[in-house]
Order: C-alpha cells, then structure tokens, then sequence
C-alpha cells in the first residue's frame, strides 16, 4: 500500500488575508477591471495579427505549418480569455479542438482550419459581438469539429 | 444571495497590501494584465517571470505568498513548475498556494494537470470577480496538504467523503469500513420527524 502523509497547513496567504485593513471587495474589483481595460484595444490588434498569421498558414497549407496552428489558436485563446470577446474566444477555443484532435494518427484537414480562421476574421471585424450572426457561425464550427470527430 | 447579502460581501475588505504574488507566463502581454489585475486588488510586491526556469530560481532564493502560473509554455510548462515546486523544493516553500491559469487544455496535458498538485485550476475566460473569488476561497482553505508517492498538493477533494464503500481507507482519519451490528432498534419514521421538525405538544 502507498505511504500517504497528510499535514494541516495554513498558508502565509491565509494569515495575510486575515489582516485587518486593505481595500473592501467592491473597490479591488472595480480597480482590477479598470486595469485590465486598459490594455484592451492593445489586446484586440494582437489578436487580429494572430489572425492574419493563421491565414497565412491557410494560404501555404505546408505540412510544417500544422502544429503552427494548434500554438496561434492556443495564443488567441489566452489573450481573448482576458476580456468578454464571447463568439471569438469560442471559435479560437474550436479551432484549439480541431487542430488538438487532428494531431497524428488522425489526418489533417485544412478546409476544416480554414473556415474557423474565416469565422474567426468576420467576428473579429465585428467587434467581437455576439448575435444572431455569431450564432449561426459558431453553429457552423461546431458542425465542423462534430463532424470531423466522427470521421476520425 | 439577497441584496443585503450581496451588499455586505462587496463591503467586507481584503488586505493583500503586504502580500508577495509571482506570476508566471512566457507572453509578456498576459503578464502586464495579470500584473494589473493584482496591482488592482492592492498587491504592492509582484514578481513577473517569463519561463517556469527563471521562476524555479526566484522561489529557491524566497518565500512568495501566492503563485499564479500559466498552463501552456514552451520547456517547462506550468504542470511541470507546479510538480517540481510540491516535490522537490522544502516546506513552506512547496506548500505555496498555486493557481494554475488554463486556456484550451490539450487532450495530452488534462492528467498532467490532475496531478500537477495546483491549489486550483482557473480555466479563461479570466474576470477579476473569479480570481478574488478564488484568492479568497485559498484564504480560507482547509483541505490538508496530501504526500505520496503519486500526488503531492492540496487534497484534491473539495469535501473528503472518505474511501468509497467497502474500500479501506488510506488515510489516518478515514472512517472503518466495518459498521458493525445494530445496537437497538431503528427509530420509527415518527420519531425522525419529530427530530427534525420539533412540533409544541398539547397535553
């Protein structure tokens, strides 16, 4: 049987939190918000150059692009994972899906690539909005994935 | 949650002014946003580092009070920074509550973070409300830290509802497993209301 030791602890984050003073939860949370915004339309115009690189990928459709695909996508899902870009960070997090699974031994397929990076592209010049059109797009992928999981 | 509640929550205070955070991403830009969430909720000393290598070094040399590391890096990813820091590195060093910062969890990587030993895995979409949330749940967490030869970390059991039933336990505190014969005679189902739904009794 594994040896198992179990030990109580408390942590030197429990007994700073304990102490009296600080900033009352309304005010940590409006001003960690209000940094966090602050780097917004950075963040957008990073996320449309990660874009533009996974079109470029499309454009060459090289077997050594492949595993690029899988980094971009996984980039544009942790930056996008910061703010409320709804449809776009569930298209990225799609696209992560699709090019995770189509890893050896499943064969790649990279119209599959190519119509998230386009559904990516439409939403991200939309301001990232979700609606009626997001819906219909992310519907779409999902069928993509869907399918390409049954296939494989 | 009433209003009241939820009024009385926002007004109760946190104090991290004097509380030592490193953050760890290989994106430069992910870390100037983690590192202005903190310096929202009124960390003063935070210590950013691009690679888990350049981490590693920084809690050899001192003692940090809370470690937010990003899953997915080139070399040594975060799993493998939280593994190395809940095994190799002495208490209270390995004892440092970790939270582990996850985008797309890549089929390869989801038992790696199970048994990483993180305090608790933060999956993106980020908000700052989620994040204090779970700097505060840490505050108060009273699971036991967990040694052997397969995990080291916080009991990844939120609520410990000992080994399952027929199975002996591993644990010092775990339950028998032998229940034993009755000692008296069930209560009827009368008596159980009346325990839990005591009524005034006319007489």
């Amino acid at each position: 049987m594994t040896q198992v030791r179990t030990t109580k602890i408390k942590s030197s984050l429990a007994k700073q939190l304990e102490r009296p003073g600080g900033r009352t939860i309304a005010d940590a949370q409006r001003l960690a918000e209000a940094g966090l915004q602050s780097h917004k339309a950075d963040i957008m115009a990073d996320l449309g150059r990660l874009i533009g690189q996974l079109e470029d990928l499309c454009a060459a459709a090289a077997p050594e692009g492949r595993e690029r695909v899988y980094v971009l996508a996984a980039a544009l899902v942790d930056l996008a994972g910061f703010f409320d870009t709804g449809p776009l960070y569930s298209a990225g997090y799609s696209l992560c899906d699709l090019s995770d699974r189509m890893r050896a031994p499943a064969p790649w397929n990279w119209p599959a690539v190519e119509v998230h990076v386009k559904a990516l592209r439409l939403i991200h010049t939309g301001g990232c909005k979700a609606g009626a059109e997001s819906d219909i797009l992310l519907a779409g992928l999902r069928s993509v994935l869907g399918a390409f999981t049954a296939a494989a | 949650m009433s209003a009241a509640s939820s009024q009385s929550a926002a007004n109760t205070r946190v104090n991290l002014e004097h509380s030592t955070v490193l953050l760890i991403d290989d994106n430069p830009k992910s870390l100037d946003m983690l590192s202005s969430i903190f310096h929202g909720f009124g960390v003063k000393e935070q210590i950013k580092c691009e690679s888990a290598a350049e981490a590693a070094e920084i809690v050899k040399r001192r003692a940090v009070d809370l470690i937010l590391v990003d899953c997915s890096m080139p070399e040594m990813d975060g799993y493998d920074f939280t593994r190395w820091l809940r095994r190799e590195t002495p208490a209270p060093t390995r004892h440092t509550p970790v939270i582990m910062l996850t985008g797309h969890a890549a089929q390869s990587s989801i038992q790696k973070s199970r048994d990483c030993g993180a305090s608790f895995v933060v999956a993106k979409p980020l908000t700052p409300t989620v994040l204090l949330r779970r700097i505060l749940w840490l505050g108060g967490d009273e699971r036991e830290f967990v040694e052997c030869e397969t995990y080291v970390g916080p009991d990844r059991r939120v609520r410990n509802f000992g080994p399952p039933l027929g199975e002996p336990g591993r644990r010092a505190g775990d339950l028998s497993t032998h229940v034993g014969e009755p000692a008296e005679a069930n209560m009827d189902q009368s008596d159980i209301d009346m325990l839990m739904k005591p009524m005034r009794v006319a007489l």
